[in-house]
């Protein structure tokens, strides 16, 4: 097992120009999970990988952040130059968490210790407060990195360090706790245990701790493929913004992993090269600990490209893009039954060419949120991109929401609309150029705004003429048109 | 004795059949091109969502959409999945034909809002592609109507009328549409048909015994 070095700044998302120096604050992810607590926040009892709102019911007085990679991967830059400039081959997890195999630089700069000791002052030079692990393997390196608060942790003996840690290291929450109902407590007591009994009892995620527990890490099974597959993209103009930038980044990670598909094999770890309009030359690895998908490699590329971008590392912008897969596993995705991957590589291939026709911001999906007018019960998100999780809980009830079914035409803004009443009842309503009369009406589903900024209240109406349904909003007087029951 | 002819055919025209006609089922077919003419508020674009349903099961559905209107809380009622649904959202009508192309070569069933003025020569070279990629197109013209060649099947709203909401109470539950179609979809013979559509599930009666032809 090779020795790891494990490079991790705990509070890196917190890194930020935006986080308060006199409250507590986290950072909570895109999917909701806290990432990064604050000293003070940690003291209100919020923890890392609690949901947020678990975390702010514990401390209400926190500042909740929602983490920005991209912003993270470009203040982590100066820092991955420093290391770079030491040892080479570096592999980047995130921003904030670096792996570097030793072999080589130790023997270059002597002993281990000299080796630790160089990076810790450079990486101290540009941020402080980083921890420093070095292991067998980069589960042993995160765990002696997790370790390293008063200084860097060399471990020597990892079978011995993994036996003494808590089961929880195992980090899959159910299996834990499963292990400690068997009195399994530690690392130790789990390795101890015959393999196969475990991969009988708990299958392939027992295995795979198994494996964890035994300093046997990173379960790559390594693969030939017959060729080099390598996908390059050469830009002309030389790609200088971050949105186009974005853009390409999603086309070259699907292409990459189109073209490892076939053979069933799965990237852990992709090299990233781009070539500056100057001949520059930048390279960086990023890995994984499960295969990339294509959304999860599309980011990574894109964070790189915006700290290059960013911190002037690619002078002139990036004039060729090139995309190398490593330690492929053959753990590949497993379709779902009845999807077909030629169907869905082909709608791929539609929808890319549907986006450079009309841009990325008219190829849209949809998830359902909370809300109580039909527009506000849908989140758009581009297709590609990972939707953020609804703000507004879609399961919640919603008092004064209309009932189903829905309009299924619901224009962007409001229309205006006109309706003739008679006595608080609509009579007749124009459509185009013709009064239609009213044959029945429903409402109205009161909405009472946010009355203590000004917004008036409005009232909804279901009204039903020989032309169809329509739904429409009286607001101050004025009445609009919100939907049309098409 | 025999039977004078005007008796004859009233007594065929009067007399109670089990079946007057075979049911019939408007259903998005592979490679068939499928005609929706009706202004806004005649209740086509949930049927075409609804016929989208489907072929939602086993692959992406698609939906071009013109004016920027559509909302999927109707496509997501009528049972397609939210991730199965990809919206494209193509107000330019030199764009439209290159998106909508690009579209039916990549999906199994795709429904188009048609802008106005686009040429019947274009509509044509779609209907062929969607032919040779055996994917169902449904279109839905805007504005004005589609060339006959084009469609294999013709669905003209004729009425829509809703249930449950009266004079202020109640609420919008249930609509009859009633519809004519016609092309070679029917065999050249056109009918009129009514659909009976909740709202909340994928058209019951586009496939069931509900469906009745009337004419």
């Amino acid at each position: 097992m090779a020795r790891i070095l494990c490079i991790w700044f705990p509070d890196w998302p917190l890194r930020r120009p935006d986080t308060p120096a006199d409250r507590p604050a986290q950072v909570v992810d895109a999917s909701g999970t806290v990432i990064a607590v604050t000293g003070d926040a940690h003291v209100l009892g919020a923890r890392v990988g609690m949901h947020r709102r678990e975390a702010e019911a514990l401390a209400p007085a926190a500042l909740t952040l929602v983490s920005d990679p991209g912003a993270e991967a470009v203040a982590f830059e100066p820092v991955a130059l420093a290391i770079e400039d030491l040892v080479p081959r570096m592999e980047m997890v995130s921003p904030g968490l670096v792996y570097l195999p030793t072999a080589g630089a130790v023997r270059y700069y002597g002993s281990e210790d000299t080796l630790v000791g160089k990076v810790v002052a450079a990486v101290e030079a540009m941020a402080p407060g980083g921890r420093f692990g070095l292991a067998d393997g980069p589960f042993a390196a995160r765990m002696a990195a997790e370790r390293a608060v008063a200084g860097p942790v060399i471990v020597a003996d990892t079978a011995a360090f993994l036996a003494g840690l808590d089961i929880a290291a195992v980090g899959v929450a159910e299996l834990v706790d499963t292990f400690r109902w068997l009195g399994i407590g530690t690392l130790g007591d789990l390795a101890g245990l015959p393999r196969e009994a475990v991969a009988s009892r708990f299958g392939p995620i027992g295995l795979e701790a198994h494996r964890i527990a035994s300093g046997e890490d990173r379960v790559v099974h390594p693969r030939r493929i017959g060729e080099e597959v390598v996908v390059e993209e050469r830009f002309d103009p030389p790609l200088d913004d971050v949105e186009r930038a974005a853009f390409a980044a999603r086309a070259l990670a699907g292409r990459l992993l189109e073209a490892v598909a076939p053979t069933g094999a799965m990237p852990h770890r992709v090299e990233v090269e781009a070539e500056a309009a100057t001949g520059v030359i930048r390279a960086r690895t990023w890995r994984s600990s499960h295969p990339f998908s294509e959304v999860e490699l599309a980011e990574r590329v894109r964070w790189q490209l915006r700290a290059w971008v960013e911190s002037g590392g690619v002078p002139g912008g990036v004039v060729r893009l090139r995309l190398v897969p490593a330690d492929l596993s053959d753990r590949g995705r497993q379709l779902r039954l009845g999807e077909d991957a030629a169907s869905e590589s082909d709608a791929r291939r539609a929808l890319s060419r549907a986006q450079g026709l009309v841009g990325p911001d008219a190829v849209l999906q949809a998830i359902p949120q909370g809300g109580r007018d039909p527009g506000e019960r849908v989140q758009w998100h581009r297709w590609g991109e990972e939707p953020e999780a609804a703000a507004l809980d879609p399961k919640a009830p919603w008092p004064g929401r209309l009932p189903e079914p829905s309009p299924a035409l619901v224009p962007p803004d409001p229309r205006p609309f006109e309706i003739e009443w008679d006595g608080g009842f609509p009579t007749r309503v124009r459509l185009g150029s013709r009064w239609e009369p009213v044959l029945g009406w429903a409402g109205p589903w009161r909405q009472t705004g946010r009355w203590w900024e000004g917004e008036a209240a409005a009232d909804r109406y279901q009204v039903v003429t020989s032309a169809g349904a329509f739904l429409c909003e009286v607001r101050e007087g004025r009445c609009w048109l919100v939907g049309v029951y098409d | 004795m025999p039977l004078d002819r005007a008796s004859l055919l009233s007594g065929a025209l009067s007399a109670p059949s089990p079946h007057p006609v075979a049911p019939f089922a408007i259903t998005a077919e592979p490679g068939r091109v499928l005609g929706l003419m009706g202004p806004p508020g005649s209740g086509l674009t949930r049927l075409a969502l609804a016929l989208l349903a489907e072929p939602s099961k086993t692959g992406m559905v698609a939906v071009v959409d013109v004016r920027g209107w559509l909302c999927p809380v109707a496509a997501w009622e009528v049972g397609i999945v939210p991730d199965r649904l990809v919206v494209v959202r193509c107000p330019d009508r030199s764009a439209w034909l290159r998106v909508t192309a690009a579209l039916i070569e990549g999906f199994p069933a795709v429904y188009a809002e048609v802008p106005a003025g686009v040429c019947d020569a274009d509509l044509r070279r779609l209907g062929a592609l969607s032919r040779a990629r055996r994917s169902a197109l449904v279109l839905r013209p805007v504005a004005g109507d589609l060339p006959g060649g084009v469609l294999h099947l013709r669905v003209e709203a004729d009425a829509v009328v809703w249930h449950g909401a009266d004079r202020g109470h109640g609420a919008l539950l249930q609509r009859r549409l009633t519809l004519r179609v016609s092309g070679k979809g029917v065999q050249g013979i056109p009918r009129t048909i009514e659909l009976v559509d909740e709202g909340t599930r994928a058209l019951p009666a586009i496939s069931g015994s509900a469906v009745h032809a009337v004419g």
